[in-house]
This record gives C-alpha cells, sequence and structure tokens, in this order.
C-alpha cells in the first residue's frame, strides 16, 4: 500500500508543471540573476588603484619631498601602487573632475596645498589623506632631524656640522622613518564573501516552497480538500498510510530539487556552503522538512482552495526570504541585530542563517541552534496538523 | 459602473499579494531609513570601526582611540566575538582594532607591539588601516626623541609631538552641493518600488484580467450588450485607477519614510513623475500578460521571475554602480533599467535646465514606447485571439 | 433477500440546516434503488453519511449486517462509489488512474490487471488507454470516473449523479453499464434527478425532500400515489367559457385549462374518460383536431410530492 501509493504519487506530482517550476526550476532562474547581479559586487569593493590628476605648476616642481612620495605611489610597477596619477594644468584637471574621470586633483597655491573633489566620497578621503601623510612625514623627519643634530651639537659635533652633514642627517631620518615599521596582524575570519547570503537565501527558499508538494500530495488524499480525497478514503487502506507516503513522495521530490539547485550553484555559479559536507547536507535535509511541515499545516489546516494555498506558501517564504537578506542582504543583519526573535521564528531565516553559520563559523554551536530550531519548527506545525489529519470523519465535506 | 464593481470584486481576492508587496516595500523603506547601508552607501568618507581596548584607556592608548574616533565611526556591537564577527560579515564594521595589553609599556619601552586587527578588505577597512598605520608609525618615530638619558619616556612631550604632526591637514574643497545620503535613499526607496510595482501591480492586474479573460466569460462578455471595446476601456479604466491608486500610496510611503522635505522640491517631482511613468508601464505590461496567458498558476510564475528578473538585472537591489557592465548592457531591453538609470540620475542633478533635464525625459519617453509597444502586441494578440474563437 | 444497507433514524445537521432528518430505509440485495430528490435534499448528505465519510448526531447504520465505521476496512474493499464530482488525477493516464485507486483495494498485481482491463471494457474506454483526463470528452471523463469506483468489483456501489452533463449517447452506455453490473449481483444506490433514468434503471424508488423519505416503491407504485388518474389533450379552434364550464361538470374531472387553443382536462378516477370526453364534444357539436390521452408520469409525482416552486 505505501509503495503503490508512494509510486503514483511520485509520478502525479512530477508530472504537475507548476509545481516543477516552482520547486526545480524558478530557483534556478533566480540563482542565475543573483550570480549575474553580484557577480561584481566584492571584486568592485576590493580596493583597487585610485584616479587622481596633481596640477603640473612651479610649487608642485619646488616640493621634492611631496614630489617623489606622490611618483613612488603612482609608480605601476611597484605593489604599493595606490593611485594612477596624471600630471596635468589647473584647466584640464578641472574638467576631468567634472567628467569623473578622476576623484581630486592636487593643486599648489603658493605654500598652500589644496585637495579639490566633486564630493566626499572614500576616495576622496583616502586621496586627501595620503597627501596629508606625506606632509605629516615630512614634519616628523624634521622634527626628528633638528632633534639629532641637537644631539650631535651637545655632543660637541658642532664643528662638523655643515650644510652636507645637515643634508646627511636629513636623509638618513628620512630613510629612518620611511621605513618604521609597525605590526599589525589581520585576524578576520576567512569567508568574508557576504554575497553568499543570497545563495543561502534561495536555499532557503526552496526548501519553504517545497512544502507546495507536499501540501499537494497530502491534499489527494483528504476527503475534505478534493474528490480525489473522498475516493480514497472509500479504500479499505488506511488513512496514516496513505497520507505518509504521499508526503514521503513529496519529501523526495523536494529532495531532488535540492540537490539540483545544489549542483547547480556549487559547479556553475561556484557558491561556496563552507567545507563540512555532511553538515550541509543535514541542513538541506532538515530545511527541506521544515517547508514540507510548512505545507502540512498549511494544507490540513486552512481551508480554502489549493490555488489559495499555494498562494499562502508563496507568500510567507518571500516576506521570510526577505527577511533574510534576500531582497538586499544588509536586512537580515537588521533583523538579526535588533529584533533577533523574527528571524528565530522565520523558517527562511533559520535556513539561511544555518549556512551562514557553517559557512563563517563552521559546524558549530550556532549551526546547531539553527537545525535545532528548524526542527522544533517542523515538529510545532506537524503537532498542530495532526489532530485535524487523523480525524477521518468530518463535519462538512 | 457595473465593470468597476465587478473589478473590485476580484481584486479583493488578491488583497493578500498586494498586502505583502506593500509590507515589504514599507519595511524596506523604514530600514533603508534607520540604516546607514554600507553596501549600498558608497560614498561615506568615515569608515565604520570598532576598538576593543584591552590595555588602560591612558596616554598613548587613550590618544589613539580619540584619534581613530576622530576619523573614524564607532559601531556600537554587542560585546561579544561572535557579534563582532557578524558585524564585519555584514559590514556593519569594516575594521576592528583589537590593542593589546600593555600596548603603551610595550611602546613607550621602545617595543613594536603587534595589534590585531580585522578587516573586510575593501576600502573603507584600507582607510581605517592607513589610520591606524600612521598614528603607531608616528608614535614610534617620536618615542625615541622623547626618550631622556635614564631611558624614561616623556610621555606628555610625545603626544604633544604626535598629537602637532597628526593635526597638519590639508584643505579640501568640494565643488558637488548636494545632499548625497538623503537623496541617495530616496533614490534607493524609488528603486526599490520597481519591486513593488511590477510584482504587486501586475500580479493583481493579471489576476483580474485573467478572470475576465477566461474563456467562458469572455464569450459572456462578447454576447453581452456592451460593446467589447467599451468593456475593453472600461477594465482598462479600471485598472489604471487601481495602479494609480497603487503608485500614490507608494509614493506617500517613500516620503515619509525617507524624507518630507524633498515632496515638493525639484527632485520630488521628477522622482514621482519618473515612477508614475514606469507605474503606466506596469500596468501595459500586466495587460500583454493577460493576453498572452490565461492559466493563473503559470501568470504567477513569469509574474515572479519578470519581476526579481528585472529588480536584480537593472540595480533596484544590488545598486548601479556594482553590476557588471554586460548585464547592465542586456538590461537595456528592460523598461526597468530606463526608469532605475533615471532614479539614479535625479540623484545627481545639481543644476535644473532643459539640459540636464533631457535624459531623464528621454528616459521616460523610452518607458513610454515600451509600454506603447505592448499595448500594441496585446492588442495584436487580443484580436487574434477573438478570430481564432 | 437480505438487507445489504440498513438505515436508522438517521439525523445530519449542519449548522442551522437539518439536511437529513431522522431518516430510516434499506437496500435490498440485489436491486438497484433510485435516490430521487430535487437539489439540497439531502441526497448526497446521506450518501456520505452511509459512507462514514460526515459525522452525524444520530441513527445507526450497517452494511452487510456490520457496523459503518471509517475503519472498517473489510465492508469498504466491497464498497464501490462513483462520486458525482470526477475524482481522478489529471497528471494520469486513463490506465495509471484505474491501476492508482484499483491498487488501494486489490494487492496482487495480475488480478489487479484482469479487474483494470474488464472495467475498462465495461465502460468502453479501450481506445483511450494512455490519454490523460484533459483529452477526454465530457461523457468519457463520467465513464472514466465510473470505471475508477468499480473497478476493484465491488458488491455494493454508489452512483452519485454520474450522468450529469454528458450526451445521451454516453448515458446509454452508463445506464446500460449499470445494468449489467446489477445483473452480475452488484447492489447499486443510484442518485439522479432526472426521471427517465430511474424509469429505465431502477427496480426501486425513494424520493426525498429536506431530508424525510416522501415516498418509496416500484416506478408502478410510485405513480398510483398520484391524485391524477389521467389528463387529456385536445385541439379546439374555439371554446365558449359556458361550455368550460359544462366540462368542469364532467365525472371525475378535477380540472379544466383552455389556453391557446388547447384544451386540457385533467381526471381524478375513472375510466374510458376519453370516450366521454369526445361524446361530449361531438354532442356540443365543437370540432376539434387532436386528441390524446396521458398516463401521469414519475415527474409529476415527483412534482407533486415535492413542491413546484423552485431550487437552490
Amino acid at each position: 500500500m505505501f509503495v503503490h501509493n508512494f509510486q503514483y504519487m511520485f509520478k502525479v506530482l512530477m508530472r504537475n508543471r507548476m509545481l516543477i517550476f516552482w520547486t526545480f526550476a524558478f530557483p534556478l532562474i533566480l540563482g542565475t540573476f543573483f550570480n549575474m547581479a553580484f557577480s561584481n559586487i566584492e571584486s568592485s569593493e576590493k580596493f583597487d588603484v585610485i584616479d587622481i590628476a596633481v596640477v603640473d605648476n612651479e610649487e608642485f616642481n619646488n616640493n621634492v619631498n611631496l614630489k617623489n612620495a606622490l611618483a613612488a605611489l603612482g609608480d605601476s610597477k611597484s605593489k604599493e601602487q595606490m593611485f594612477d596619477i596624471q600630471y596635468v594644468t589647473e584647466a584640464k584637471a578641472k574638467k576631468l573632475l567634472e567628467e569623473d574621470k578622476i576623484a581630486g586633483y592636487l593643486l599648489f597655491q603658493g605654500e598652500k596645498q589644496k585637495i579639490v573633489v566633486a564630493e566626499s566620497g572614500i576616495n576622496e578621503t583616502i586621496f586627501k589623506s595620503v597627501v596629508e601623510e606625506i606632509t605629516q612625514t615630512v614634519d616628523v623627519v624634521n622634527a626628528v632631524a633638528q632633534n639629532e643634530i641637537k644631539q650631535q651639537m651637545e655632543e660637541g659635533n658642532l664643528q662638523g656640522m655643515d650644510a652636507a652633514t645637515a643634508e646627511k642627517i636629513g636623509r638618513e631620518v628620512l630613510e629612518r622613518v620611511q621605513g618604521q615599521e609597525v605590526s599589525i596582524k589581520n585576524i578576520s575570519r576567512k569567508n568574508l564573501s557576504y554575497t553568499m547570503i543570497e545563495f543561502y537565501t534561495l536555499i532557503a527558499m526552496t526548501c519553504l516552497y517545497g512544502g507546495i508538494i507536499g501540501m499537494t500530495a497530502m491534499n489527494q488524499n483528504l476527503a475534505n480538500m478534493s474528490s480525489n480525497g473522498k475516493r480514497v478514503a472509500m479504500t479499505p487502506s488506511n488513512k496514516g498510510t496513505v497520507v505518509l507516503s504521499s508526503v514521503c513522495a513529496g519529501y523526495v521530490i523536494q529532495l531532488i530539487g535540492i540537490v539540483l539547485l545544489f549542483l547547480y550553484t556549487i559547479f556553475i555559479i561556484k557558491v561556496d556552503y563552507g567545507k563540512e559536507l555532511p553538515f550541509i547536507v543535514l541542513l538541506a535535509l532538515v530545511g527541506c522538512l521544515a517547508g514540507l511541515s510548512m505545507g502540512i499545516a498549511i494544507g490540513a489546516l486552512v481551508k480554502a482552495g489549493e490555488g489559495a494555498k499555494i498562494g499562502i506558501i508563496i507568500a510567507v517564504t518571500m516576506l521570510g526570504c526577505f527577511l533574510s537578506g534576500m531582497m538586499g542582504i544588509t536586512m537580515k543583519y537588521v533583523i538579526d541585530k535588533n529584533v533577533p526573535l523574527v528571524n528565530q521564528l522565520n523558517p527562511a531565516g533559520m535556513i539561511t542563517d544555518g549556512f551562514y553559520s557553517l559557512y563563517y563559523y563552521g559546524a558549530g554551536s550556532r549551526y546547531l541552534f539553527d537545525v535545532i530550531s528548524l526542527l522544533i519548527f517542523s515538529a510545532v506545525l506537524l503537532l498542530l496538523s495532526f489532530g485535524n489529519l487523523r480525524r477521518v470523519k468530518y463535519d462538512s465535506i | 459602473m457595473t465593470v468597476f464593481k465587478a473589478f473590485l470584486k476580484v481584486l479583493n481576492q488578491c488583497k493578500g499579494t498586494v498586502i505583502l508587496y506593500s509590507v515589504i516595500l514599507i519595511v524596506f523603506g523604514a530600514l533603508n531609513m534607520q540604516t546607514n547601508d554600507n553596501s549600498t552607501n558608497f560614498v561615506a568618507s568615515r569608515p565604520d570601526v570598532l576598538v576593543i581596548n584591552h590595555d588602560e584607556e591612558k596616554g598613548i592608548t587613550k590618544e589613539l582611540i580619540s584619534y581613530l574616533k576622530k576619523n573614524t565611526e564607532f559601531i556600537k556591537v554587542e560585546d561579544s566575538e561572535e557579534a563582532r564577527n557578524d558585524a564585519l560579515f555584514y559590514r556593519d564594521v569594516n575594521y576592528i582594532v583589537y590593542i593589546p595589553r600593555d600596548y603603551r609599556a610595550d611602546v613607550l619601552a621602545g617595543k613594536n607591539p603587534e595589534i590585531e586587527i580585522k578587516s573586510t578588505g575593501d576600502y573603507q577597512s584600507y582607510y581605517a588601516q592607513l589610520l591606524l598605520e600612521r598614528y603607531m608609525k608616528t608614535t614610534r618615530n617620536y618615542v625615541d626623541i622623547c626618550r631622556a638619558e635614564d631611558g624614561s619616556v616623556d610621555e606628555t612631550a610625545l603626544l604633544e609631538q604626535v598629537k602637532s604632526t597628526l593635526k597638519k591637514e590639508t584643505a579640501v574643497e568640494t565643488t558637488s552641493k548636494l545632499d548625497a545620503d538623503k537623496l541617495g535613499r530616496l533614490s534607493r526607496y524609488f528603486n526599490f518600488m520597481n519591486y513593488g510595482l511590477l510584482a504587486g501591480a501586475i500580479f493583481t492586474i493579471c489576476m483580474v484580467l485573467a478572470s475576465f479573460n477566461k474563456e467562458v466569460i469572455r464569450r459572456r462578455i462578447l454576447i453581452s450588450s456592451m460593446k467589447r471595446r467599451t468593456h475593453n476601456r472600461l477594465l482598462l479604466l479600471s485598472n489604471a485607477l487601481f495602479a494609480v491608486f497603487l503608485w500614490a500610496a507608494y509614493t506617500v510611503i517613500g516620503f515619509i519614510l525617507c524624507g518630507t522635505e524633498f515632496f515638493a522640491t525639484k527632485q520630488g517631482i521628477a522622482y514621482m513623475a519618473n515612477s508614475f511613468v514606469f507605474m503606466f508601464c506596469a500596468v501595459t505590461i500586466a495587460f500583454l500578460l493577460a493576453n498572452l496567458i490565461q492559466n493563473k498558476e503559470a501568470l504567477n510564475g513569469i509574474i515572479n521571475v519578470i519581476a526579481l528578473g528585472s529588480c536584480f538585472l537593472c540595480g533596484a537591489f544590488v545598486p548601479v554602480e556594482y553590476l557588471p557592465d554586460g548585464v547592465l548592457a542586456a538590461a537595456h531591453i528592460l523598461p526597468s533599467y530606463w526608469y532605475i538609470q533615471n532614479n539614479e540620475t535625479v540623484k545627481t542633478i545639481e543644476t535644473w535646465n532643459f539640459e540636464t533635464v533631457k535624459p531623464l525625459l528621454v528616459n521616460m519617453g523610452v518607458i513610454l514606447a515600451f509600454s506603447v509597444a505592448f499595448i500594441i502586441l496585446a492588442n495584436l494578440l487580443s484580436g487574434r485571439k477573438r478570430e481564432n474563437a | 433477500m437480505a438487507n445489504v444497507i440498513e438505515v436508522k433514524n438517521l439525523t445530519k445537521e449542519y449548522k442551522e440546516l437539518r439536511a437529513v432528518d431522522d431518516l430510516s430505509f434499506e437496500v435490498r440485495q440485489g436491486e438497484i434503488l433510485g435516490l430521487l430528490g430535487p437539489n439540497g435534499s439531502g441526497k448526497s448528505t446521506t450518501i456520505n453519511c452511509i459512507l462514514s465519510l460526515l459525522n452525524f448526531q444520530k441513527g445507526e447504520i450497517q452494511i452487510f449486517g456490520q457496523e459503518m465505521k471509517p475503519d472498517a476496512y473489510s465492508i469498504k474493499r466491497d464498497i464501490g462509489v462513483v462520486f458525482q464530482d470526477v475524482a481522478v488525477f489529471e497528471e494520469l493516464t486513463v490506465y495509471e488512474n484505474l491501476n492508482y485507486f484499483c491498487g488501494l483495494y486489490v494487492q496482487d498485481k495480475e488480478t489487479r490487471e484482469t479487474y483494470i482491463d474488464e472495467a475498462i471494457a465495461l465502460v468502453g474506454l479501450e481506445e483511450f488507454r494512455k490519454f490523460r483526463p484533459k483529452k477526454l470528452s465530457g461523457g468519457l471523463l463520467r465513464r472514466l470516473n465510473i470505471a475508477c469506483g468499480i473497478a476493484h468489483k465491488p458488491r455494493l456501489i454508489f452512483l452519485d449523479e454520474p450522468t450529469v452533463a454528458v450526451d445521451p449517447q454516453s448515458r446509454n452506455n452508463i445506464l446500460d453499464g449499470i445494468k449489467m453490473l446489477r445483473d452480475r449481483g452488484a447492489t447499486i444506490v443510484y442518485t439522479t434527478h432526472y426521471m427517465e433514468e430511474v424509469e429505465m434503471i431502477c427496480d426501486r424508488v425513494m424520493i426525498l425532500d429536506k431530508g424525510k423519505v416522501l415516498a418509496q416503491g416500484s416506478c408502478d407504485e410510485l405513480k398510483k400515489l398520484a391524485k391524477i388518474e389521467e389528463k387529456v389533450t385536445v385541439e379546439v379552434a374555439k371554446l365558449q367559457e359556458a361550455i368550460l364550464e359544462k366540462i368542469r361538470a364532467l365525472k371525475h374531472v378535477e380540472e379544466v385549462k383552455y389556453e391557446d387553443g388547447v384544451l386540457s382536462v385533467v381526471y381524478r378516477a375513472g375510466t374510458n374518460n376519453l370516450v366521454k370526453l369526445i361524446d361530449f364534444l361531438e354532442t356540443e357539436a365543437i370540432s376539434y383536431s387532436k386528441i390524446y390521452s396521458e398516463r401521469p408520469t414519475l415527474n409529476d409525482v415527483f412534482l407533486e410530492l415535492t413542491g413546484k416552486e423552485l431550487r437552490d
């Protein structure tokens, strides 16, 4: 009985074009959109050479320190290159700025120097900061060199303090100051690629949409939901067995959909789910279960047409995915930070967070918390539906 | 009136969907207002930094913190490493500085203590690192000249030196005078409205039209005493009224959430005009789709693909500047592209004259051209269907 | 003959409506029982109660001498139901649908296959085995619906308006099939509101309205319930009111009407009414063209019992 019903429900579901669209094709289409939209976002965020201009006038040429320092930072052969510098006239610099070709330009007017930018942005800020750093370094060198000279004089080396020696001291100090090393150690976690969240929400969406499959399969066996269900109710088959095997058929199809999505995202879109395969599989299984439970609950508890029920599942899923970052990754963080309860109750949030934890932190307590939350979510919904499902006689059909 | 009443009745059945998309839009708008969204707000010049100080807040350590505070935005994050890591991942914080215990003592002793950091690796964090390095270098450069014979360091003098050096700033002249931040928010809201209008309006209108277009009902209308043209026109009018209502609601919500001060400004009017034209286009898309496809479930799928596709590929969800050139080039075939381009343009216009407004008008013209094309196509299709019937 | 179904004092109430009101009846072995009643008279509700799909407030139901319960699988095995709505899977072919539903009764594959073949032959769907329901016409779809209900060779079959929206050809085919099932030994409960169907196939008829049995018996027995005995219709060109009065005064006449040149006279009882009327017309020297006499139909009985007001 179980096998017979399972086989046929599997066939029925697989031949339902709408179901297959929502659970198999739609996530793949969406994944492709994500891939197109996000392929650039992180690489464009990485630090890149900033385009600037310097007004090539007499004052600039006289300021040797700054000129040399800028030349070093603009050296395209150097690894430390920071700027792509054009040495131009003031008029040309203005034009470049207007055309948005450069972030800003440096202008010397007498002793003073000035940076001209179009708006305040991070490139402009870095530009300003670097120019400041150069002048500040000069300031440091001057202070340290003066101190050096003073010391040498105190030690009685005054006689030898001619211009050449002073310059020699100055050069030494400059080298020392520029070569001054500080140690900064980057201890960030790897896996900082936050666009991964998008793909995790996609998995969440697929898991939850999968509820439509279970719901459809189950409705075919409920006398109060469909005329097929009435027919099934009249057969000498145990209702529990029939419903269970239908739901199982739905679950298996759901898993096939998820596997397809994983294969597509891993091998074609190159999404990183972290390294721990068994935990990824566990989360996918539990996620699908949550979707299935949602489908069962909506199928069993909501008295409405099948179209309306599918509508409800889609709406709940979309809202859940929105809250867990599908339409803007920051959304998930803002919710997690300010109203954590929302995403702890949101199945899409639990699934997304589970994959995120796995990717960023590895299989730890947070991952476990998400998995357990999903299990509790499923259990509660199944229990709620159970009362309605167990009923074999109805007040009205 | 009869047609309009029937329209409202069918519409009533789709209220769930309309409410859903409206709620999404409002939540987006509200959060957009509150967050200083780094992933999209590219022009913030103060990186978001978190300092975890394990040292005593004294002397050069205190000065380091206040130097960073002066030049960066300090972010409050729950006091746990996990919360910090989350904050870093979602770019709430660009740079985390862990000042080690005895940092001050070590520097004064001439050692080179190591500072641990966490970084997102983007421009913002790069700038934060620049600031941190500069402070550390400057103190190390000055520490020797402030050292007395006995090896002790005059910390006050050291701090004086450091401060005076770091105070040397370069004058900056900004040529633009727009409130880029607030306008950016409004612009983002209107970009996001692309989703609400496409998903919400198209879905509802299609569902209503699908009900009216159902073979049996269509025939009944064809044989009724009302002319088919009149009926179609009334139906179109009802849909248009609904769409205008939706547009007005979304627009008002937008201004309430993102800045009422823009309401009567040139920018505000430009945003409204642009979204109105786009709303019109959305209605025509709905008309075309409803004429193409009768099956409600299939319609639902296609609308979702169109709405999400337009939003992702044209820059409603992801800021336009982050989209790859190839995607943007392909997006030209979608009306949403022109709509969003306009929103982005409005944000940057400083002087309003015909020259600067022209590109807006051109883009709106393109959207209207799309609409006309959709209407013609829809009419051709419905005409052919009648012949076949 | 043993009773296959026994219903005692069945009462089913929806919120405000008493759909079945203290109903008692039985179905005998090997008969086709016609359940007649206007829309909303409680036919489907009664069947659903008997099948244990619906809860009911009061009453006892026995099938094959045993109490009917949702888990009375041994009873269910011998029941076949053809519901009013077509209950088949859109996604499965004719054969697959039959195989699925039959499989829920019959585990053995070979037996099942022969059963399905027989069912397909019975409803005449041999050429459509691999068709999906969408491709079937209304009549064929109804036949598939019936086949799904009877493929497992039940001893008791419920047919709930199986011929709604079916063309006369298909209908006759379906009715023949039902008679064949009865001839093979099945007991059949048949609901409809097509009188001619009832007259064609039912051994016994029960007229239901407002959840109560109004009358039961064979078709002929029911016809006797009619107050009228005979209805004579005459086409007369011209007739004065005085003549009408005279006709009204004739023996056994219940009702006289004259409209658009047609005179109709309804008789309560009596024999040779037609001849007597002709004699009368001739004595009055009234010329007439066509004249014919009708016996009461089941339809007359039905309308008389259930009233003529519109339902739904």
